[in-house]
Order: structure tokens, then sequence, then C-alpha cells
């Protein structure tokens, strides 16, 4: 079973299972990197300038960065398509290089003072970006713009004019890149660079809080622990960076409360990831849950705790219809691109598709498993849907047929009152009259008489019309092919008939064909302003096929009017079906299938 | 006597018309919907007006709507109904606005000359008419055993169905060929077993009949 996952590739998932050499280097340089600046450390210390001076210090200042390269490597191979991945690493590799200003080498430290800052840029953009990897809306992109800015050309700028001994720490090493040492410019800069974290900072936990609001349930699940690191860390350095700015002499105390939070933020992010992978484990629950039998089992629910998005929705597709339904067989709207919400096609003979949050996007492989896990279960599930769509239909038939019963019923009684009724309480009035008249004027009383039996006539021969219309006798007496030759000579319009037909149909298949033709007659002679209409029926291989095609201006509505709903209720209540082809300017052909073994 | 009458169907309007004129009515004007006839009963003023029940642009109960109309504005106009099918609802709704001067028949009743134009007197005279049909429909009414309507006698039974048709004493004793003190005997059992209260006149009775028969 493949996955496809809408507005993602379908590809990369599978391709990037198996582990590269790239993937392997990265491992091998970041232990490597983490050891360095282990022995680094443990062997110097940490200057006053860089890393504060605390318990457990080295050891996790190592773990972070392994933490963050870890974070990396997992996120490379299951989800490469997410830039997260390269900058979790870079992230980590940034924070081992920035250790390198404990170093008492100049170059090593000249290169840690550079590198010093852009673990703030990159962590600033993890925050920002989790867990899709993309910077969503103008101002998160400029917040990292910023930074980007500030750590890289504003702090090579700096390390111009500051002397390492003055403007760093007193046991510090020379700082190679200082041109010409300005005290003015260095703290001048310093005031930049701390006003500015400190608005970024602010900047970043509204924006948290504001998508927090706006987030669904699966969204805020998926942040959560990102999230709040993120706030977190934020918080401390403003607090940090203002304290500076307000002058307090020894900040050690809010520095290391900075440098702990810092260190959350990559915790965080491996929380997430094992979070994700323990709901795989929720999968194997899933498979019992689905594997046992009975109505009341709801892949729906199941799959939605599975999968912690209380809103999931399945779709079946229902192909009679062409269109998704749920499991009661109702209209299910796909979501549209660019909302809130995912669908998930599950490739099986039935596609049922899986309608999500977007949160779940970045959680493919999970989706994928539980899909999987799923399978036999949607599919037992789309055969009912199926069932239980085309109940529906019939159910919307079966309305239409007693209403159209209804109908027919009304207009029945409207015909015998308006008509048959009438006449004969007229030729009851003529018959008092002239018994009123009868003694004494018997004269006058005759062409009454008369009169009354020409009404008389008139009256029978609209019953029998009527009676004709209720239910053509000639059908049940003499067959479709006598009955469809009377329709024909009956017809307004010319009307050529052929017929391939021999001996009797089942009754309620000679009934459906004949009000076919009867229906396409009149609508024929109605609307289409044809000269002359060609009626076939013929009958091969246990289907019978009628067809009436007149040579009109066509354009008749395709199966919306009515009548036709009705033809074609009947029609398919027979397990046949009813095609109209009526292009503007060609005609209108009505033809009807049905089986007539 | 002047009559007006409103009916859908020429065919109807003009037979009945013809047939108004042989018994001696004079036809003062005739209407195909409910409209034409309350503007031609504002401008006649007739003694009677006939009107179908079914007329556009519904073809409901336009005709009944109609007479209701007639009834509040022209209270001195008789009115008759005429109606196709038997619908004891409508004939009761009719007398609820005052039995006096209305009447409720089957169409087909019209073909008897003389039934007809007794009915249209009657209705001019501020009597009542109830069709036959309906009242037998009325008193035929399948009925529980401790219903009062089974303890009349027969002879009881017709004197209420012709009580309901709007009868008089003096018509009941003539078409029983009875007397019409017998014909009063019979009266009071029948509204001391009903236990409707005694009213002496005519007109209030035949509601008070048909509505007892309705609830039953």
């Amino acid at each position: 079973m493949g996955i496809s996952t809408a507005e993602t590739r379908p590809a990369t998932t599978a391709a990037a299972r198996g582990v590269t050499v790239w993937q392997i280097a990265t491992a091998v340089a970041g232990l490597l990197a983490g050891a360095g600046v282990a022995w680094i450390l443990s062997r110097h210390g940490s200057n006053s300038f860089g890393v504060p001076k605390l318990p457990f210090a080295v050891p996790v200042v190592v773990l972070v960065g392994w933490s963050f390269i870890a974070g990396g490597l997992l996120y490379w191979r299951s989800r490469p398509e997410n830039h997260l991945w390269a900058v979790l690493i870079f992230q980590g590799f940034a924070w081992f290089g920035s250790m390198l200003n404990n170093s008492p080498n100049p170059v090593l430290f000249t290169i840690g003072q550079l590198v010093y800052p852009w673990q703030y840029a990159s962590g600033l953009y993890l925050i920002l970006s989790f867990p899709s990897g993309r910077l969503r809306g103008g101002l998160a992109r400029a917040m990292v713009a910023i930074a980007i800015f500030l750590v890289t050309v504003g702090n090579l700028f700096w390390l111009l004019f500051a002397d390492s001994h003055h403007s760093m720490c007193r046991t510090c090493p020379a700082n190679l890149l200082e041109v010409t040492r300005d005290d003015a410019v260095v703290v001048g800069v310093f005031y930049v660079f701390r006003i500015s974290g400190i608005v970024i900072a602010l900047t970043s936990i509204g924006l948290l809080a504001l998508r927090w609001r706006r987030a669904s349930r699966a969204q805020r699940h998926a942040v959560m622990p990102v999230a709040v690191a993120g706030v977190v860390a934020f918080c401390a350095l403003t607090v940090s960076y203002g304290a500076r700015l307000a002058g307090a002499s020894s900040p050690n105390a809010l520095d290391a409360f900075a440098f702990y939070a810092a260190a959350a933020v990559p915790v965080a992010v491996l929380a997430v990831l094992i979070q994700r992978r323990l709901a795989r484990g929720a999968v194997a629950g899933l498979v019992v849950e689905l594997g046992e039998p009975g109505p009341g089992a709801d892949p729906r629910a199941a799959l939605s705790r599975a999968l912690g998005d209380p809103s999931l929705a399945l779709g079946y597709w229902f192909a009679a219809e062409s269109r998704y339904v749920d499991r009661n067989g109702r209209p299910v709207e796909l979501p549209e691109a660019g909302g809130g919400r995912r669908s998930t096609v599950v490739e099986r003979d039935g596609q049922p598709v899986l309608i999500h949050d977007a949160a779940l996007e970045h959680n493919a492989g999970l989706v994928e498993s539980v899909s999987a896990a799923a399978g036999l279960a949607l599919q037992n599930e789309r055969l009912q849907a199926e069932l239980r769509a085309r109940l529906v239909e019939l159910q919307a038939s079966r309305a239409r047929l007693v209403e159209a019963t209804d109908a027919e019923r009304r207009r029945i009684e409207r015909d015998l009152h308006d008509g048959t009724q009438q006449r004969l309480v007229s030729i009851a009035m003529s018959l008092g009259l002239a018994e009123a008249k009868l003694p004494a004027d018997p004269e006058h009383a005759k062409p009454i008489v008369a009169e009354t039996r020409t009404a008389l006539a008139v009256a029978l021969a609209e019953l029998r019309d009527l009676t004709q219309g209720i239910y053509p006798t000639i059908l049940s007496e003499r067959g479709l092919s006598a009955a469809l030759d009377e329709l024909c000579s009956r017809s307004a319009l010319t009307a050529h008939l052929r017929l391939f037909l021999d001996g009797r149909l089942p009754i309620p298949v000679e009934t459906a064909a004949y009000y076919v033709v009867s229906e396409a007659l009149t609508n024929a002679a109605k609307h289409s302003r044809a000269a002359e209409v060609r009626v076939a029926a013929s009958c091969s291989n246990g289907i019978l096929t009628v067809e009436v095609a007149d040579d009109g201006v066509g354009g008749a509505g395709n199966g919306r009017g009515s009548g036709l709903r009705g033809l074609a209720d009947r029609v398919e209540a027979l397990d046949g079906r009813l095609t109209v082809s009526s292009p503007p300017g060609r005609g209108t052909t009505l033809r009807a299938e049905f089986p007539c073994g | 006597m002047r009559v007006v009458v409103a009916d859908d169907a020429a065919l109807l309007r003009e037979g009945l018309a013809r047939l108004l004129l042989e018994a001696g009515f004079e036809v003062a004007g005739l209407a195909a919907d409910a409209d034409a006839l309350l503007d031609l009963v504002e401008q006649a003023r007739p003694d009677v007006a006939i009107v179908d029940i079914r007329m556009p642009p519904t073809h409901t109960d336009e005709g009944l709507r109609a007479a209701k109309l007639i009834r509040e504005r022209w209270p001195d106009v008789g009115i008759l109904v005429l109606s196709q099918h038997v619908h004891a609802g409508y004939a009761i709704e009719l007398l609820s606005a005052g039995t006096e001067g209305v009447g409720y028949l089957l169409k087909e009743r019209v073909s008897d000359l003389a039934e007809l134009a007794s009915s249209v007197q009657r209705v001019g005279a501020g009597g009542s008419v109830l069709d036959p049909t309906v009242v037998t429909q009325l008193v035929g009414r399948r009925r529980e055993a401790d219903d009062p309507v089974k303890r009349l006698t027969e002879r009881e039974r017709e004197v209420l169905a012709l009580m309901a048709e709007g009868r008089s004493n003096k018509a009941i004793a003539e078409r029983l060929f009875v007397s019409e003190y017998t014909v009063e005997k019979h009266v009071g059992n029948i509204f001391t077993t009903l236990r409707l209260p005694v009213s002496p006149d005519d007109h209030r009775r035949v509601l008070a009949v048909v509505a007892f028969l309705n609830a039953q």
C-alpha cells in the first residue's frame, strides 16, 4: 500500500529510508565535535566570557550539541523534504563552534567568537518554523533575517573593533580579527545587539502566542514542547539582556537561567520526535481494535484516536455518483488547498481518503502506518459506505416514486373532477330539465334529450382517453410492439418505428419502455421543434434497448427535468439505465436499456 | 326570487341558470370565480347565491370562503354551496357561521328540478338545507355501544336525519305522513335521549343536531 499526501511529493518519504554516507559522516563529525569541545572545556575550563561556571556545565554543553545533531539526523531520515533537519544540525555544530571561545588558542578563540552568536539565529528559525521548517508570515521572516544580519555582519563588524582583553575577558587570547580598537563602537554595537535581541525575543513570544490561539488541537499537540521551551528561552534571553542593559554587575544567576533555557530547546525537539515514535506504538492498538468483529468498530474513531486528531474524517469513493461519501453514505467534501485541512489518499481499490488536520502533514510516517494498519477495516468500511450510499440514493428515488404516484393521483382526480364529473352533472341537469318539460311541452323536451345524448358521447370519449392515460390497456393485452405502434400512430410528429422484438417481455419492463417512448414523444412534440422522430426497440443478449431520436433543436435538460428524473427512476428501479443526449442543434436522443432476460 | 350562480365550469353555470329559469327563478347574474361572485352579490343583492365550493385559483375551498364573506357582509343573502364531494366538515364549517339561509348540497342533487327549487326556496326564506348524503354519513357513522344515538328508535332516527337536513316539523310530518304533533313528540324524545338543550327554533336545532352527530 502506498501513501501520497496532498501537497507533498509522494516519492520522498519512501526513498529516504536508507542511511546515507552523508548522514553517517554527519553523525561522526558531531560525535568528534562534542568530544573536542568536552576536551577543551575540561582541559582549560571556561573563560568568564563563554560558558557560565555552573555545575554539570560540560556534560550539558556536550549533550545539548549532540541532541541538536541527533534530532537533525532523525529528521533527515524521516522527513528529508522538511529543512528542519539542516537547521538542527547547523544549530548543533554552531553550538559546539561557539564553545571554541573557551580555548586559549587565538585562532580557535577567534573562530569561536565569530561563530558564537550564530546559534541565536538558527535557534530563532527553529522555534518559529517548527514543525514545518517553513517560516510563515512576513513578521517571522523579517525577524529571522534581522537576526541573521546581526549575528553575521553585525558580529564581524564588532570583532573588527573589539579588543579581547578589554571587551571580552582578561584571560582571553587575542582577537585576530581586531583591526583597530574602538571601545565606543564596541559598546554601541553591544547596545544594538541587546536591544534588538530583546525586541526579537518579545515579538517572537507574541507570534507564538498568536499561533497557539489559532492552532487546532492536533497542531498544539504537535508543537507544544518546542513552543514552551522557545517561550522560556526567549524570556530568559530578555531578562538576561535586560539585566545587562540595566547595568547589573553580576548577572551570573540570570546567565545560568538563560543557558539552561537554551539547552531545553533541543530536548523539546527530541521530545516531539520521541512522542511521534510512541504514537506509532498506538498503531498496534489500532490493529487490535479494528480487528475485533462487530458493528461497533468505527474506523474513524479508532483512526482519530491513533492519530490524535479528533476532527479526522474518512471519505470513501462512491463510483456511481463520482464523489466521496462518509460511512453513512452522505457526501464528503475534500478540503481545499491552503486551508487547515489536508487529505491523504490511501491507495487501495476503493481509494478511501483521510481528511485530517494539516498538522499531521509533518508526521506522514504515522499517517502511513496507521492507514496501513487500518487498511483491511477501511476496505470493509468502504464496501459498507458504498452500500449505504446506494441506500441513500434508493431512499431518494423511492421518495420520488411515491411523490410521482401522488402527483399522478392528483392529476387523475383533477381530470375526473374537471371533466367527467362536470359533464355527468350537466347531463343530469339536462335530464332534469327535460323531465320538467316533458308533461306540458314534449316538443321542447326533445332537443334537450338529443343534446344530452351528445353530451353523454363526449363524456364517454373523455373517460376513454383518461383511462387510456392511466394505464395503456393495449400494453397488457397485446404487448410492447403493438403498444409502441399505437403510440407512434397517435404521435403529433411523424414517427418512424423500427421493432426488433419477438414475444412478450416482463410486464414491468414493457411498461417502463412504453413510458420512455411516450414521454419522449410528448417532449419531442412539445419542445424540440422537430419534423420527425425515430423510435427503435430491440431485444438482444438479454438487453432491451429503446431509443427515441428526434431531429429538433436539442439542448434538453440532462436528467434535471422532473419528467426525465421520474423516467430515470422507473428505469433504474428495473436495473436499467436511461441516457439523454441532446447537443444543441443536433436533436435529442433518449435511450433506455433494461435487462430483460 | 332573485338568484346568482358562481361556478368555474361554464357548462354547469349555464345549465344551472337554465334550470333555475325553468323553475321560475330570476337569474340576476353568473360568476366564474369568488371575486366575481363578491362583486356580483354587492351589485345585484340577490336573495340566494349558489356557489361552487371548488373554484380558481387553488381549486380547494374558495367557494366556502366566499360564502363566509357574503355571510359577514350581506347577512340577508342566502347561500347555497354546491360540492362534488361529500365533506361533512365543510358543511359543519358553513353552518357554524349561522344556519339561517344556508345550504350545502351535492351537485348531482340539482338534476331534480323540484328538489333544487325547494332547496333554493328554503335557503331564500332563511331556512337551512343539508344534503341527505351528508346527513346519512353523519347518522350512519359507526358508533360505540354506549352512543346515545343507538338508543333512538328507527323512526326517531329518521326524524333526526330530516332535522339535520334542515327541515321544519311541518315538512317532516309531510314527508313521514304523520301529524305535526307526532313529530314534535319524536323531537322531544330525541332531544332528551341525546341530552341536547331543547330549542324551539328550527334553524338553531340544525346546528345542534349536526354538531352533535359530528362530535360522536
